[in-house]
């Protein structure tokens, strides 16, 4: 509207006015046409000041304003002024058309047509008006794209089937295409959904370094009119068998605003859980956390399922799966405790019946003496707390309890900052009278790792009784979540009894969580009771109150409560969780289409957990079928231990992929990751169509940006270039009818006033 | 598992720490308001909190149906203080000086983790002591017994802990239990004479408790609820470590064994 205003006021389009520069042409001399102007307004304030005894003074200003203006507007008009542009040879350059193949295009939300069916009629017809009025000037370069890209022949349909939309390969081809040829601009037509979670800044940097300009057509609307999506699903990696899993669920919707809905979730084909949910307002994202148990070992494969509503859209995007592995091994975890506390006690006897977690006890119960507890044989920890990184990094976690930190040496505090630094393992330091600050770790490593700001107390009999609370980060963190009748656990945290802290830690660091806090039984300060950060590729927490056992002692908890249990086995699990192994593979996605190829990166290290760079490794890969290939990984230089190889696919199910490495004659180790190749929905999320990301790459390089109504300007924009065989043209502006509009409303105001005056 | 000392170093170590602790000054009388509030009763005496350890007494009712100054006060207080300067001495517990009586029936109990009880062959428990007493072993409580002596006094406990724990079974501990080396390593269960035996240097039984014997009962899962030192007498060896004339050899094995008791109730 606003444009359309604008071009009837001063001729054309605003985009001609931005890549234009206004100019003069009279055909007379300009200082003649200047010094007539000059000599007509000094005649027309002469004849005003003759009058001025009749006039008052904001009256003479107003019409010696009004004159001047049509004075001014007069010789403007005389000079000829023009716009210069720069505008396309006809036939002399390439226009590339870009058209989006993917499944989104298939989405009738065009009043019951498919975008599909615009970007036919409008760019693949022959009799399109558009694709004729552009070809009359350029010649046109078709190309369409998904998950591929390729030439493409406007004879030919448009499949719209491609599972993927990848607009940075897509910039990429069309550039290398269409190197060394004249290239005007390039016209993109797509719903702008683009899965491919690729960055945009390079092939955006190079057509601007170019000038060439990307015109973005936007196809669809901005909001499907009635859909639910299950737009995002979170879960874990990996857990121990018998873990609870938490996942986080995002649902988007628009048309259900405050509709109640049931979320399934499917274990391998079985609803285990349904969660009723209240929608929030339209696109707003309403947040969900599902408990999930892991009682079977191996890859389970989670379905999340909205069923479809009354009047949605699409239905493809009310499910997302996630894979979780789940491992059925017995991770090993050192407690190193500085003095005999019945800490020791209850903690081994909560996940005393935990087959995943073997705690080993390092007891010190007199100076220089040393109780060890759960060790594999009589070696370990024979020499006290380990002394060389290969010892320490074969546990998968650190508790440190009430033991000061000159008991340790420079090495070995270093030691327990790389084991969570580099490492990548968890660190649990539980509250005391040697611990924290109390203990002389402020300024240490460890006060670098740990999530809580340590400060010397300056109360050296500081005890608080605390009540413990969740904060809102707290209540639904796999952690903290207790309350479950199915764990045993029947307490909430308002019913269990205060704990007491010797460390006054209240301030955390920026990055740090804060799951617990307690407040003073005398009403007072609020101090942190359990608090982590992710250090390095590890975790740290810190957990400094110094009698959790109450929980399981205290008068005021039932006998058969299992809350200390549950919430001891959940820290420790937790704190293990996703902790690498010496052979860590990872991959981008955890799925990926058949045909496409799996990205496998492993990360090779020793048992001191440095990266190994002259290592053999292999990835095994076994098909849906059972068929086994062998791949090579190689050595990326970049960094060390870090090994890659793309493995191909072809078949839809699961591949197996087991990572094995040796270095010499010795075995390092060998790691598995599933791989789900299937087809994919991923072109109904998300699906609107993307009209701020479509403008960006219009405005980064120098285009404009479409809508399917105002299409009509494209045909005249993409003319005005500054790249490709261009000449110059100009255009008039004295005949623009904003000049008459001022011209005539400046004369008439004049002879109003006047009039009104009495002088006409 | 252990790193092991052997135990004649350990046992002249723990001599001499524990003859060092009870020099001149060691034993004096406890501040007048103290000692005021031990004899007002167990009630009235609250400790303060923040310790790791408090080594608390069992009060029970017993066959003579008295609470106050009965059979469970037996060497109290003198033998529970002394006992905490030795275990404070020999080992990195960080425990209140003090003694610590409280109720079986007194929820406050479960904030104590491990109860000591004597005379316990004179035991008479009410039904809340009773239940008391359960839910605090069920807990995960652990209660040591000593000073009590023959068999009419073991069927009388037991008869006692049948009530507290009925099916519980009562089991010798092997020599190789962890409770006997998890600190100190104990080959042998020594019987340790009262006072008046152990100064007169005779023989060391009292009634017909001939041989002492280091027992316990256990739960299903094989946790040590009740640590039972029958036919032995710690407490008096505590409670007279530095007397001369009472043999050092038992006042050495009632601190070496009661050590080892604190450190594997807070540990296992």
């Amino acid at each position: 509207m606003l444009e359309s205003v604008f071009t009837f006021l001063f001729k054309y389009r605003p985009a001609i006015y931005q890549h234009g520069q206004l100019g003069f042409d009279a055909p007379w001399p300009v200082a003649a046409t200047l010094i007539a102007g000059a000599l007509l307004l000094g005649a027309a304030l002469l004849a005003y000041g003759g009058a001025r005894p009749h006039l008052g003074q904001r009256d003479f200003v107003v019409l010696t304003v009004l004159r001047t203006a049509i004075v001014g507007l007069l010789v403007f008009a005389l000079l000829r002024p023009v716009l210069v542009v720069s505008t396309v040879v006809p036939q002399e350059n390439v226009l590339a058309i870009v058209l989006d193949d993917s499944r989104s295009m298939q989405l009738a939300d065009r009043d019951g047509e498919t975008r599909g069916a615009f970007v036919t009629e409008t760019f693949a017809a022959s009799d399109s008006p558009v694709l004729q009025e552009l070809g009359e000037r350029f010649k046109l370069r078709f190309f369409r794209f998904g998950t591929s890209v390729a030439r493409h022949d406007p004879g030919l349909p448009l499949t719209f089937g491609q599972s993927r939309t990848d607009l940075k390969e897509a910039l990429h081809f069309v550039r290398r295409e269409l190197a060394g040829v004249p290239l005007a601009g390039v016209v993109l037509v797509t719903d702008g959904a683009d899965n491919a979670t690729n960055d945009l800044t390079d092939p955006l940097l190079q057509f601007k370094a170019d000038q060439v300009p990307i015109y973005t057509v936007g196809v669809g609307r901005d909001a499907l009119t009635r859909d639910i999506e299950v737009s995002r699903v979170e879960a874990p990696e990996r857990v121990l068998l018998g873990s609870s899993v938490m996942v986080d669920v995002m649902l988007v919707q628009s048309g259900f605003r405050g509709d109640r809905v049931t979320l399934n979730v499917e274990d391998n084909g079985r609803i285990v859980t349904s969660q009723d949910i209240r929608l929030a307002g339209d696109r707003e994202a309403t947040m969900v956390r599902v408990q999930l148990l892991a009682t079977e070992p191996g890859p389970r494969l989670f379905r999340f399922h909205v069923p479809q509503a009354s009047g949605e859209l699409v239905a493809e995007n009310n499910v997302r799966e996630v894979m979780v592995t789940v491992d059925d091994r017995r991770e090993k975890i050192l407690y190193f405790e500085g003095e005999p506390r019945f800490e020791v006690k209850f903690i081994r006897r909560a996940i005393a019946d935990d087959n995943n977690l073997r705690v080993v006890t390092l007891q010190r119960t007199a100076e220089n003496k040393f109780l060890r507890l759960g060790v594999e044989d009589a070696d370990e920890l024979a020499g006290g707390f380990p002394r060389t990184r290969e010892e320490l990094f074969t546990y998968r976690g650190i508790m440190l309890g009430s033991v000061e930190a000159s008991f340790f040496a420079h090495d070995q505090l270093k030691m327990i900052e790389e084991f969570v630094g580099q490492r990548g393992g968890g660190l649990l330091v539980l509250g005391g009278r040697l611990a924290f600050a109390e203990g002389g770790y402020h300024g240490t490593q460890l006060a670098n790792v740990l999530p809580v700001i340590m400060e010397p107390s300056a109360d050296p009999e500081f005890f608080r009784t605390v009540e413990v609370q969740p904060t809102p980060t707290g209540r639904g963190h796999p952690v903290t979540r207790i309350g479950n009748a199915d764990s045993g656990s029947t307490l909430s945290w308002a019913g269990l009894p205060a704990l007491s802290i010797l460390n006054p830690l209240a301030r955390t660091k920026p990055g740090a969580s804060t799951l617990l806090t307690g407040r003073a039984d005398d009403g007072g300060d609020v101090y942190t009771v359990l608090a982590f950060q992710r250090y390095g590729k590890g975790t740290s927490i810190a957990f400094p109150v110094q009698d959790s056992w109450l929980w399981q002692m205290h008068a005021d908890v039932p006998l058969e409560d299992l809350t200390h249990e549950t919430f001891w086995r959940q820290m420790l699990r937790w704190l293990v969780s996703n902790v690498p192994d010496q052979i860590h593979v990872s991959t981008p996605a955890e799925d990926v289409e058949p045909g496409e190829t799996i990205s496998m990166t492993a990360e090779v290290r020793d048992s001191s957990y440095l990266g190994i760079n002259g290592a053999e490794v292999e990835a095994t890969v076994t098909d849906p079928l059972g068929n086994e290939t062998t791949h090579a990984l190689e050595w990326t230089v970049e960094e060390d231990g870090v090994y890659r190889a793309e493995l191909a696919t072809s078949l839809a199910g699961r591949y197996d992929v087991r990572v094995t490495a040796r270095h010499g004659d010795r075995e390092l180790g060998s790691a598995l990751r599933q791989v789900r190749v299937e087809q994919h929905p991923t072109e109904y999320f998300g699906a609107h169509m993307r009209a701020p990301f479509l403008k960006n790459i219009a405005a980064e390089t120098g285009g404009r940006f479409y809508r399917e109504a105002s299409i009509e300007g494209l045909t005249e924009d993409v003319r005005y270039t500054e790249s490709g065989a261009t000449r110059h043209e100009s255009h008039d502006l004295w005949d623009m009818p904003i000049v008459f509009l001022v011209l005539l409303g400046s004369i008439a105001a004049e002879w109003g006033l006047r009039r009104f005056r009495g002088l006409a | 598992m252990s790193i092991r000392i052997p135990v004649t170093w350990a046992a002249a170590a723990g001599s001499l720490a524990v003859m060092g602790a009870f020099g001149p000054g060691a034993l004096a009388p406890p501040p007048r308001a103290e000692a005021d509030a031990v004899r007002r009763g167990p009630d009235s005496v609250a400790p303060p909190p923040g310790r790791a350890f408090y080594f608390t007494r069992a009060v029970y009712s017993d066959i003579d149906r008295r609470t106050f100054r009965g059979w469970w006060s037996v060497d109290y207080p003198k033998a529970d203080r002394q006992f905490v300067i030795g275990l404070k001495r020999l080992t990195g517990i960080d425990a209140y000086d003090l003694e610590n009586p409280i109720r079986l029936d007194d929820p406050a109990l479960r904030r104590y983790p491990l109860v000591y009880a004597v005379e316990v062959g004179h035991m008479s428990l009410t039904e809340p002591e009773v239940l008391g007493l359960r839910s605090y072993l069920l807990a995960g409580g652990l209660l040591l017994v000593d000073d009590f002596w023959g068999s009419w006094e073991w069927a009388n406990f037991e008869s006692q802990m049948a009530r507290v724990l009925p099916g519980y079974p009562v089991i010798d501990l092997p020599s190789d239990h962890p409770l006997l080396h998890v600190f100190y390593d104990v080959e042998h269960v020594v019987q340790v004479p009262n006072v008046g035996l152990g100064r007169r240097g005779g023989h060391t039984w009292e009634k017909d408790g001939y041989r002492p014997a280091l027992r316990g009962i256990v739960d299903r899962d094989g946790h040590l609820l009740v640590v039972i030192n029958w036919n032995s007498d710690l407490g008096d060896a505590w409670e007279w470590a530095e007397d001369p004339f009472y043999p050092l050899r038992f006042s050495n094995f009632a601190y070496q064994l009661g050590i080892n008791m604190i450190v594997y109730g807070m540990s296992h």
